[in-house]
């Protein structure tokens, strides 16, 4: 039970003690007009054992004389609860939501490529949407519920210990009911809740490819997995309710089973004569009271249940270790592979395996090989998106594993073969490079990687926004706005990913010459497959399967007659090609 | 007015599943009347013991013992009842929801590239998502609900009018103020517009969160994780204070609201004591009284929930109408009888287009009256300056969009006359930058042609030249691609998306630099791939490698939108214009080596 609070809490139970003291103290307020009430049945019963008396109508004035005040307390406690509850509710998902955002930005670009981004959106998103409604809701009617029945019970026991024996004999079943099958509960929800986070990730793929699914005209039912996910949320939310509801009915009914138990025992012992009249008359009207927030407290439950387990969720991913260290690193030094040995998640084959070679600064230094050699693994081990399995990295001789990662890409600038772009203006998607750079910088950025002219020829210049992902823009377009981000960042090491592989004729001689002044002076590592492009490298690395295979310059590869030689005269082929050769 | 017109189409929706509902609300009623009998068992015992108070001996235990039976028994009923009516609504519920979510996403699927470009796709989520879940609240609870929330307490207060209207009546006030207090609580334009407020933010919460995720990896590579998060925070934080602000607009009424209908009995007694002081036979009238008051808890319940359905129906109000501005989003028009075409020859006739969709004088156009023919068994080229139009051609004819201006034709058929099955059946696209699915290697094959086999499918990826490195992964063609598996490189990808093309065998093909990311070797034995594929077909291919298109029969200079030249390349060179100028710059770009800084006469072709 703890831990479910500091799930739902983010780890910070305190923060709900505003809520709980609230939610007990509202409980307590509705206690006593249940007390007046049995008040007035028992002047009532007096007026009937002794009529003569006459209806003591001045107490019955007074009770209600003091219900219609105390309506007064409770609405203000009512309203101090409901308060208290949906703050803590907004502030706990809100805080908890920026805690969990702050936490996976220091995560390792590894953990996003692992996980699925759908999956870590809805955590952020609607599972604390879940804990909302758990702490505005749930929370406090469970609270709320469980007061009154337990100061009637301890009250009641004093009374007549047999009559409150009958009353909550059942009571215990109920719970008995639903403790046991909480292992069977909470597989049906998690069944549901994977369904709905399966259903998520479909969906997202499905608009994210919603191109390729008109072209292939595969939209709507045809495209069975989204249909499938939907199927199986569909089926998974039908046995969440069909098994869950008659067990929580169970407990129900097995719960206020207690109120006939009660007026059986009753009757029999009213008959024997050793229960009084008005002790039986009293049970008989708690009993009709008592269960009502019982049946709330079971209500709620199964919903707690549900959100239990998207906070536990969440807590895994906050369990996630950031990558360690806070050294910085020298730039102006070497990068160097020693035997660096690295493999993705838990794949059996090594992306790269026992690799060492040493990139000199301001050098050029090109990798070379075919497609899932590792050329892009290596790229991005210098970036630190993974700690190595074996081996070391070290830039100015300083290990990668200890260095303070992101002050590490302070010093890296990155040209992607897939660009992002954040839906904001075109001037800012390229400010990312450096944030504190003037309109001018920004603009000396465009017209230096080649784009200034096709953003000025928008209607709203560097101020068009630029749809999720950059959908508006062409691949080119994009790739340039992305080498104007590296211009303004002007960092010391820079890596190219292809960066120039989806750029036109006329643009693409014009980038190159952009590129040129980009890695002036600076250390760059260059994935190109045209080997022409790298030809006067500094450094060439050819790999194979993950194994550095051959280095050198381009002469001393070419005289080798190696791989690379076999590449390049293969290239020399390709170029001469066209499509009607 | 408008609630209602948003009610009903709730109801429309609803009414899919009459049957089962029909049983939902009829259960419902009758668990709700059920309910109540606990209470009048519990009365007659009472009134059992005050009428024998006198001498307890009188007492018949067995009437008493009765009347616990009937009320376990009722209580019993009440709770099948409850769980026949959840489960006919609820599966009726998740019923529609699946056809509700499986119809968005076709509609979707249907809607033009422009709805795609200018709809964030967080948002087009959360509609489905969440929106549409709420339609189950709606369906589940609220129909159920809202029928025995509404009979119950009619049929209840008959009775107890039946008994002593005065009492009755004294109940009546507090509940009628209740009802009162509720529409206050939501239908003031303060309510409203605070809800309106509400979904804003909670959208603008989604779409930076989506994209805090999504843009993760440049966040991190560019240090702005500071200012991303600050765009994310500032959204949650105005999503709280909002949600707060709702919170204190309706503390108050709220609150009053809850006390009001939670306190029935407050306002029978005084009433009661009125009353039973003048009444003739007060013995008895004081045992309607007690009634009155075992009661009236019961009846606040109806009222509670009556309370819930009105905030429930506006949320779903709200998220309904977030689903209609999509399902009345219009579709790409489908003829009602698709023609097609016996040839292939593609015709582009005075297009002009442009993805505003407001045309006026001023019109910035991205094609302006383009014509071509792109004949079977030839191979087209676009060339041009980047932003010229050249992809633009390309996804028109697609049908991606629709044209303002001119006439696309695929064999003399409009292709607005085709029908998108037979238009995308006839034609193959490979894309810029593919996008897999995160499904199998295989299954990401056969998108292009579902029927084929599997050695189908290996012979295509033979002929992309991707088999073998498909191959050398663990699970080969079951291979996982994203999410947790292979994350391929572009070069890969786009072979991938070349096998897809070669599977679907499609009369015309349409290439968009298609051979971008491929790496040398491999370069080389895509395009002798690509040379089976483009036999007898109708090819249009867009390359900025100018001599991989040397060859082709026409190629067509695209710039600002415009075809200003056109005809083979030797013709083109002698021209001596703009394809002239680009071919100096692929020459030389193609001479280019990385690291040296050319002279500026080179570089300025």
């Amino acid at each position: 039970m703890m831990q479910y609070f500091t799930n739902i809490s983010g780890g910070n139970v305190r923060s709900l003690w505003p809520m709980g003291i609230s939610a007990v103290l509202d409980g307590i307020v509705r206690v006593l007009p249940a007390a007046l009430l049995v008040d007035i049945f028992n002047t009532i019963y007096m007026y009937f054992a002794e009529p003569q008396l006459g209806l003591d109508t001045t107490r019955l004035w007074t009770v209600s004389i003091v219900l219609f005040v105390w309506m007064f307390v409770s609405y203000w406690t009512f309203s101090v609860q409901y308060d208290r509850s949906f703050y803590v509710a907004y502030r706990q998902a809100a805080s908890g939501r920026l805690e969990l955002a702050e936490h996976i930005r220091g995560l390792s670009l590894g953990f996003f490529n692992r996980r699925d981004p759908a999956d870590m959106t809805n955590m952020l998103l609607s599972d604390y949407g879940q804990v909302e409604t758990t702490i505005s809701h749930n929370v406090p009617q469970l609270i709320s519920g469980l007061i009154l029945p337990m100061l009637a019970f301890i009250s009641l026991i004093f009374l007549d210990w047999r009559m409150t024996l009958a009353m909550f004999v059942a009571l215990p079943f109920g719970v008995l009911l639903l403790w046991l099958t909480s292992s069977l509960q909470e597989r049906l929800c998690e069944n549901q809740v994977k369904a709905r986070n399966e259903a998520a990730s479909r969906l997202q793929e499905y608009l994210g490819g919603i191109r390729e699914i008109k072209a292939h005209n595969v939209g709507g039912e045809r495209f069975q997995r989204l249909r499938i996910s939907f199927q199986r949320l569909k089926e998974t939310s039908i046995a969440l309710e069909a098994i869950i509801g008659p067990l929580i009915m169970g407990a129900m009914l097995l719960a206020r089973s207690g109120m006939t138990i009660m007026i059986v025992v009753g009757s029999y012992l009213l008959v024997g004569g050793s229960l009084s009249l008005p002790t039986f008359l009293l049970f008989l009207l708690v009993g009709t009271r008592i269960f009502d927030p019982l049946t709330t407290v079971l209500l709620n439950y199964g919903e707690m249940k549900y959100s239990a387990y998207s906070a536990q969720r969440i807590m895994d991913v906050k369990r996630e270790q950031p990558l360690q260290g806070d050294k910085d690193i020298n730039p102006a030094g070497s990068i160097v592979f020693d035997r660096v040995t690295f493999r993705y998640n838990d794949h059996a084959v090594p992306a790269l395996q026992d690799v060492s070679f040493t990139i000199k600064p301001n050098t050029i230094t090109a990798l070379v090989g075919y497609s899932g050699s590792g050329k892009s693994t290596v790229t991005r081990l210098i970036s630190r998106f993974w700690d190595v399995q074996q081996g070391e990295i070290r830039i100015g001789g300083q290990a990668l594993s200890d260095a303070d990662p992101e002050r590490l890409l302070e010093h890296i600038a990155i040209v992607f073969q897939d660009v992002y772009l954040f839906q904001d203006t075109i001037g800012n998607n390229i400010r990312i490079g450096n944030m504190n750079a003037t309109q001018a910088e920004v603009e000396a950025a465009a017209k230096r990687a080649c784009c200034h002219d096709f953003i000025a020829a928008l209607p709203q210049g560097y101020d068009t926004p630029v749809g999720e992902g950059g959908s508006t823009l062409s691949g080119g377009e994009k790739q340039r706005i992305s080498i104007a981000r590296a211009l303004l960042k002007d960092a010391p090491i820079v890596l190219l990913d292809e960066a120039t592989a989806s750029l036109d004729a006329e643009n693409e001689s014009a980038v190159q010459q952009a590129i040129n002044e980009l890695v002036a002076h600076k250390t760059v590592v260059i994935i190109a497959h045209r080997l022409k492009t790298i030809q006067y490298a500094d450094h060439i690395i050819v790999l194979e399967q993950g194994r550095v295979i051959e280095e050198g310059t381009h002469e001393s590869l070419v005289a080798d007659e190696g791989v690379y030689c076999k590449l390049w005269g293969l290239q020399q082929d390709a170029e001469g090609w066209n499509v009607r050769t | 007015m408008k609630g209602k017109s948003e009610l009903s189409n709730l109801m429309t929706i609803a009414s899919e599943k009459k049957g089962l509902l029909t049983v939902a609300g009829i259960f419902s009623v009758l668990s709700s009347l059920l309910q109540i009998v606990p209470f009048i068992a519990v009365y007659n015992i009472v009134k059992e013991l005050l009428e024998n108070v006198q001498h307890t001996a009188g007492i018949d235990g067995d009437v008493l013992v009765y009347w616990g039976i009937v009320a376990l028994v009722s209580l019993a009923a009440s709770l099948i009842a409850i769980y026949i009516s959840a489960m006919s609504s609820h599966i009726a519920a998740f019923h529609i929801l699946y056809q509700l979510r499986v119809r968005l996403a076709d509609h979707i699927a249907r809607l033009s590239m422009g709805y795609h470009t200018k709809t964030a796709t967080g948002e087009l989520k959360k509609i489905i998502e969440i929106s549409v879940e709420k339609v189950e609240k709606f369906i589940a609870h609220q129909i159920p609900d809202l029928l025995s929330a509404i009979i119950v307490p009619l049929l209840f207060v008959g009775y107890l009018f039946w008994l002593d209207w005065r009492l009755a009546l004294a109940l009546m006030i507090p509940m009628i103020i209740g009802m009162w207090l509720q529409t206050k609580i939501y239908g003031g334009a303060k309510g409203q517009q605070a809800y309106r407020d509400y979904q804003y933010a909670m959208e603008e919460m989604n779409t930076t969160g989506v994209e805090y995720v999504r843009g993760m990896p440049a966040i991190k590579v560019f240090g702005i994780k500071a200012a991303r998060f600050l765009t994310f925070k500032s959204a949650v934080t105005k999503y709280r204070d909002i949600s707060i602000g709702i919170t204190d607009l309706y503390k108050k009424p709220y609150s009053i609201f809850f006390i009001v209908v939670s306190s029935l009995y407050t306002f029978v007694i005084p009433v009661g004591i009125l009353l039973v002081s003048g009444h003739a036979n007060s013995q008895s009238f004081a045992i309607t009284f007690i009634l009155f008051l075992l009661v009236s808890p019961s009846l606040s319940a109806p009222v509670l929930k009556l309370m819930y359905v009105g905030s429930g129906m506006r949320e779903i109000a709200e998220g309904n109408k977030r689903i209609e501005s999509i399902l009345t989003e219009p579709v790409v028009a489908e003829p009602d009888q698709p023609r097609v075409p016996i040839s292939y020859d593609v015709q582009f006739k005075n297009i002009f287009f442009t993805y505003d969709n407001a045309v006026g004088g001023d019109t910035n156009y991205v094609l302006k009256n383009v014509n071509f023919e792109a004949r079977a068994g030839e191979i087209t080229a676009l060339v041009g300056p980047s932003g010229g139009g050249k992809s633009t051609i390309a996804q028109l004819l697609l049908r991606f969009w629709d044209v303002q201006q001119g006439l696309i034709t695929i064999g003399g058929v409009p292709i607005n006359e085709m029908g998108t099955e037979q238009l995308m059946d006839t034609v193959s696209f490979v894309f810029q930058d593919v996008h897999l699915f995160y499904d199998s290697i295989e299954a990401n094959i056969r998108m292009g042609n579902e029927t084929a086999s599997i050695s189908d499918v290996i012979h295509a990826a033979k002929r992309a030249c991707c088999h073998e490195f498909i191959e050398q992964l663990e699970d080969g063609y079951q291979t996982k691609i994203g999410e947790g598996g292979t994350h391929l490189s572009g070069g890969e990808a786009q072979r991938i998306a070349i096998a897809r093309a070669i599977l679907k065998n499609a009369p015309i093909l349409v290439l968009d630099e298609a051979t971008a990311y491929a790496d040398a070797e491999n370069e080389k034995k895509i395009q002798q791939g690509m040379m089976e594929l483009v036999k007898g077909k109708t090819v249009l291919i867009i390359a900025h490698r100018l001599s991989t298109i040397r060859m082709a029969e026409q190629i067509l200079v695209i710039n600002k939108g415009e075809i200003v030249e056109q005809g083979s390349h030797d013709e083109l060179l002698r021209l001596d214009g703009l394809y002239q100028k680009l071919w100096q710059a692929h020459i030389s770009s193609t001479t280019w080596k990385l690291g040296v800084q050319q002279s500026a006469s080179t570089t300025n072709a």
